[in-house]
């Protein structure tokens, strides 16, 4: 999470310019902060807009969702479902810290509690807490290269160990992020919880130009203990620095159906 | 000489001093009193715990998919996806001679709100008419009255209502994950409020109607995690449990059976302690006695040297002098076994039928998931009394022995001479 392109709103935004600033093709020694706070910043418009659909697979069910996904900066981001019928409308607000879901059938705005925050978002393998902790990868975590070269498949990447900061309120033990040298695609995110094992996996792919970015256009998450289990997030429409007032990201806009 | 000489002999003995013997006596039946009592009380207090593990919200037996606990998942209802004919298996369990009634349950996690609150909550769909013939959370109710089926009506505990700010009348928004994926959430009103004692259970528990649960998490009727079962005495479960798996062929329908003795394994071997521990409090109390009774005996056959002095002079054996004030000391643990008895047997029968309240000394108490409410309640246990009156006896004579052995070595010549 954190900055990582990978927070649901924005999050699924995950755009890059990458026509910007190709990287410097033999730096001799990387700036393994710099590479992330410039992955972090390419990947984030100071706002969006897109159109998404998240297919969820489980052991028990599969169910796919359309929904659209407003963003404005780190702090605030709006998601409403389009699709299936029965739940369009179903909305949820991020606003700093908190996560409000709207419920159409009842026409009922609830605050989701401190304690649901690792719940799952929607059903996703998503936690409610990965759409809040929006802040910067680079101010929780210390970062370090952990490897500089070439992929198996010939492709020239870094792979950054994030470590968190002592004093970082966040839950990982540690993150594996891997970003393609030549455009500064992230590839994947591996989290790990603090005993050390894997804990999830994000990979991204079909990297697609929106709003003149490249972006990954697809996310999937794997649950390490679900085998078989995955979200998958695919961008339908993507737009950058479009024009969103704060007031949009209000309670009275989230309750406005459809 | 005949035994009964040497009884009257020591029966006699003790109406020397009458305050001394009254005394001693008072000493061993206070002993004696204190051990029952508080064997009696431990035995209260396991019986009050199983009882509440047991008929409060749980069941003494609770039967589940093969699967289901620990992880507790939706999905793993009673016959596995397909589920099972509920109705049928309510019959079966019915039909078991110690069976004295059953419901069936359905669990979801959610979400609770009213207003501004909103809390983590644990939804558990009953059959409000089972459920209050197994067990006693619902009936009575704090307030309110029982919800009734597809009325979108809950019960929620007490310190939910204080958390939510909510009271009998007032809406509550009930969000869940169903079993189909979906974000599941409706409207209920609450028309009852709960109180277990149970802290955690009052604050997460929301109680509603079971085809309403199922309705909303999308589980089909035949869908159920649970039936809980109660039989006439927390101590038979585990034999019924035994038989409620074979006639339900809970192995080849992969079905867990378990007795509370199985769903609460410390609450089991806390009360096995209790029920063996009574030796401690015999062995403790009577060791103390006991030497309240050595010292008196003591006092009492140095006091009487120069008569055990005249016996051994004119022929009676060492032994029988020691059989004098063992007879002595004998009749000393029957009258305090008198003592103790019209001690403990009136105050026993009181704390056992009208357990006094101790809501002064402690508020409830929460041990092992069981509740324990302040009372002074106590249990009999049979074998402790029994081993209590042998003890005391036993304490009686054996804090005897020495001075008897002393009384027995009296230099008969020196003593009567005055040395």
């Amino acid at each position: 999470m954190q900055g990582l392109p990978m927070r649901l709103p924005v999050l699924f935004l995950a755009a890059a310019t990458a026509a910007l600033a190709p990287a410097a093709p033999a730096a001799a020694q990387v700036d393994a902060l710099a590479v992330i706070d410039r992955v972090d910043r390419l990947l984030r418009g100071d706002s969006s807009r897109g159109v998404a659909t998240m297919e969820v697979v489980t052991e028990h069910w599969e169910r796919q969702m359309t929904m659209e996904i407003w963003s404005l900066g780190t702090d605030y981001s709006l998601v409403r479902l389009r699709a299936p019928q029965r739940e369009a409308g179903t909305a949820t607000l991020k606003a700093d810290e908190d996560i409000w879901n709207y419920l159409p059938k009842v026409d009922r705005t609830i605050k989701i509690p401190a304690s649901m925050m690792g719940g799952s978002w929607m059903g996703s393998h998503f936690t409610n807490d990965d759409l809040v902790k929006e802040t910067r990868l680079i101010e929780d975590y210390d970062v370090e290269l952990a490897f500089d070269g070439d992929d198996p498949d010939g492709v020239a990447v870094w792979e950054f160990r994030l470590t968190p900061k002592p004093e970082a309120a966040v839950v990982w033990g540690h993150i594996e992020y891997r970003i393609r040298q030549g455009d500064d695609m992230p590839l994947w995110t591996k989290f790990y919880d603090e005993d050390g094992d894997l804990a999830r996996t994000m990979e991204h792919g079909e990297f697609t130009e929106f709003g003149g970015r490249l972006v990954p256009g697809v996310m999937d998450m794997y649950p390490a203990d679900k085998p078989g289990e995955r979200t998958t997030v695919r961008y339908e429409e993507l737009e950058f620095d479009v024009d969103l007032e704060q007031s949009f990201f209000s309670l009275r806009n989230l309750q406005r159906s459809r | 000489m005949h035994p009964s000489t040497w009884w009257r002999i020591g029966w006699r003995n003790l109406g020397r001093n009458r305050r001394r013997t009254l005394l001693t006596a008072l000493g061993l039946g206070v002993g004696y009193f204190a051990v029952v009592f508080m064997v009696g009380w431990a035995v209260g207090i396991s019986a009050e715990l199983v009882e509440n593990a047991t008929s409060l919200v749980g069941g003494q037996i609770e039967i589940h998919d093969a699967e289901y606990r620990p992880d507790r998942s939706l999905y793993d209802t009673i016959g596995g996806r397909e589920g099972a004919d509920v109705e049928a298996l309510l019959r079966a369990i019915d039909a078991d001679p110690g069976v004295v009634a059953a419901a069936p349950r359905v669990y979801a996690g959610g979400l609770v709100s009213s207003g501004e609150a909103t809390s983590a909550g644990l939804l558990q769909g009953v059959d409000p008419e089972r459920e209050t013939a197994l067990t006693r959370f619902l009936d009575p109710l704090v307030a309110g009255r029982l919800p009734a089926t597809g009325a979108y009506e809950v019960v929620v505990g007490e310190e939910m209502a204080r958390q939510l700010a909510v009271g009998v009348g007032d809406e509550l928004i009930v969000v869940a994950p169903a079993a189909d994926g979906s974000l599941a959430n409706d409207l209920y009103t609450v028309t009852g409020i709960y109180r277990t004692g149970l802290v955690e259970f009052d604050a997460n528990t929301a109680v509603m109607p079971l085809a309403d649960l199922q309705a909303l998490v999308v589980l089909g009727p035949d869908r159920i995690h649970e039936i809980a079962v109660a039989t006439a005495d927390p101590s038979l479960a585990d034999a019924a449990a035994a038989r409620l798996g074979a006639a339900l062929g809970a192995a080849e329908r992969g079905l867990a059976v378990a007795p509370w003795t199985e769903l609460n394994p410390v609450l089991t071997e806390y009360v096995t302690l209790v029920d063996s521990m009574y030796w401690i409090f015999i062995v403790i109390i009577f060791a103390i006695a006991s030497f309240g009774i050595a010292n008196t005996m003591l006092m009492a056959t140095f006091e009487r040297r120069r008569e055990f002095a005249v016996m051994l002079a004119l022929g009676a054996s060492p032994w029988s002098v020691v059989g004098t004030v063992l007879y002595e000391a004998l009749a000393i643990g029957v009258v305090s076994l008198a003592v103790g008895t019209a001690i403990t047997a009136p105050l026993m029968t009181w704390f056992y039928t009208a357990p006094p309240s101790l809501e002064w000394l402690y508020g409830n108490v929460t041990l092992q998931g069981a509740l324990l409410t302040p009372s002074l309640r106590v249990g009999y246990n049979v074998p402790a009394w029994s081993w209590a009156t042998v003890g005391l006896l036993v304490t009686a004579l054996v804090a005897a022995f020495y001075p008897a052995l002393r009384a027995a070595r009296v230099p008969p010549a020196d003593t009567l001479s005055g040395l």
